[in-house]
């Protein structure tokens, strides 16, 4: 379900780089706009390239996934942040 | 354990395991077991396209133009993704669908397969425009000894889990005297050859079709062999799917959530899987070699494809949770990335395949409260 997001949350990359997501469809695209260096291929929840280790926080999904992951795994082109969250890539 | 078209048994298809449980009966949607492979048939049905909708008129004048060496890399692989994709349009419905036991997994399997079958259809479509006599190309599959050695490896444990399929249905379990020969049929060593299988088919989509594409989109990267490029997208799309089914299958064994015989089993065959994909890569990269063997081509040889080989499955191996086999970190052909995005980028939900969005678009609950605002 799309869940309107928190103009505030942050979002914490191997507990180094922080930034503030915005209005992006996705973490990924949010991500991209903050040059972080992140793997993709599909951008549609299936390939699964874009699979990361989310350390704390919650998401919401925008998207379908449609691979294999596990309980602290997401797929960044599919979640936008629901709070401030951590990842670690 | 004679397969029926219509078991008559009534029973729970959620408490059947994906493979070796009872017959599939009714096909039913509305209950799911493992809702994944759902979602993958509705995505698959979304992706539907036709060759006939991507226009090749200027690839045959790039054919033309190509230098010989060239010529035969473009032809070669994409006589090896012929050979891929009748194999795969066919074999996951002869393989699988005999033991299968969940009407979405069945359903998956046959909608997996028909993709596969617009995939070969795409290929007739591209031959038919770059030379005169597709027949040189097409007989060359089963007459050239590099793509023969090629289908021996796609085909090899698809062919024997088939037949052990035909005896376990024919004989069923236990030892049995065919034409004066000793045969032993047991269930668990066909699930443990079904997991072998499934492996070799993920190895199959998830990194032999990975080095064709390359090579296809290669071609591209120099503005030429464009509407072959559009093609492989189309087909590069659909495999990432299918891979994906592929790992779920492996992974939902692996797990102890699907039948609990196949935890061990899938342990047992961890080291098997991993040669698998070891000597699937020692051939990608011999059959770089022969790709090559008359000359590079501008962005590719025989040493980059072999380092996206190694690269992918690493790759591959980290999604069914094995550690990396090979020392590659960084992807060899970062230009790969734009060929492997799909179209259906940042489309208002509406417009998107997001099965989220659509179910229960309508609220069909309701109570006397809804009324309140009402006014007559």
């Amino acid at each position: 379900m799309l869940v309107p997001q928190s103009m505030s949350s942050t979002v914490t990359i191997n507990d180094m780089q922080v930034f503030s997501y915005g209005e992006e469809f996705s973490l990924l695209d949010s991500m991209e706009e903050h040059q972080i260096p992140v793997t993709y291929n599909c951008r549609g929840g299936y390939c699964g390239s874009c699979k990361v280790q989310l350390t704390s926080g919650k998401v919401n999904w925008v998207q379908d996934s449609l691979v294999s992951l596990e309980a602290d795994e997401i797929l960044v082109c599919c979640c936008v942040p629901d709070g401030s969250i951590s990842l670690t890539i | 354990m004679a397969y029926s078209t219509f078991n008559k048994v009534k029973n729970d298809a959620l408490k059947e395991p994906m493979f070796f449980g009872q017959n599939v009966n009714v096909a039913r949607y509305d209950q799911q077991r493992h809702a994944i492979f759902e979602k993958l048939i509705e995505k698959q049905l979304s992706f539907f396209w036709r060759p006939e909708e991507v226009d090749l008129s200027s690839d045959r004048k790039d054919f033309m133009a190509m230098a010989e060496h060239e010529r035969h890399i473009f032809l070669s692989n994409l006589k090896y993704q012929t050979l891929l994709d009748s194999v795969q349009g066919r074999s996951p419905n002869v393989a699988f669908l005999p033991v299968v036991s969940l009407p979405e997994l069945e359903t998956w399997l046959e909608t997996w397969s028909f993709s596969e079958t617009v995939h070969s259809r795409s290929y007739t479509h591209i031959i038919r425009n770059v030379v005169d006599d597709p027949s040189i190309i097409f007989d060359d599959i089963v007459e050239n000894q590099e793509i023969v050695k090629r289908a021996e490896s796609v085909t090899r444990y698809y062919d024997l889990f088939i037949h052990m399929c035909s005896q376990y249905s024919l004989l069923g379990e236990g030892t049995h005297q065919v034409n004066g020969e000793e045969v032993v049929v047991s269930l668990s060593a066909l699930k443990r050859q079904l997991y072998l299988t499934i492996a070799s088919v993920n190895v199959l989509e998830a990194v032999r079709f990975y080095v064709s594409f390359a090579c296809s989109f290669a071609f591209a990267e120099r503005a030429i062999m464009e509407g072959n490029a559009k093609v492989i997208k189309l087909i590069a799309r659909d495999e990432a799917l299918h891979l994906a089914g592929t790992q779920h299958m492996l992974n939902l064994m692996a797990n102890g959530q699907d039948d609990p015989d196949m935890v061990a089993i899938a342990e047992s065959c961890k080291d098997e899987v991993i040669e698998i994909f070891r000597e699937a890569a020692e051939q990608e990269r011999e059959w770089a070699k022969y790709l090559f063997k008359d000359g590079s081509m501008i962005g590719l040889n025989a040493e980059i494809l072999s380092d996206y080989v190694d690269y992918i499955t690493n790759v591959r191996l980290r999604g069914l949770g094995f550690d990396e086999i090979f020392d590659i970190r960084s992807n060899p052909l970062p230009w790969m990335n734009a060929w492997l995005v799909s179209d259906n980028v940042q489309v208002a939900p509406q417009e998107a395949e997001i099965s989220s969005y659509l179910v229960g678009a309508i609220d069909s609950n309701m109570d006397d409260a809804d009324f309140d605002d009402f006014d007559l």
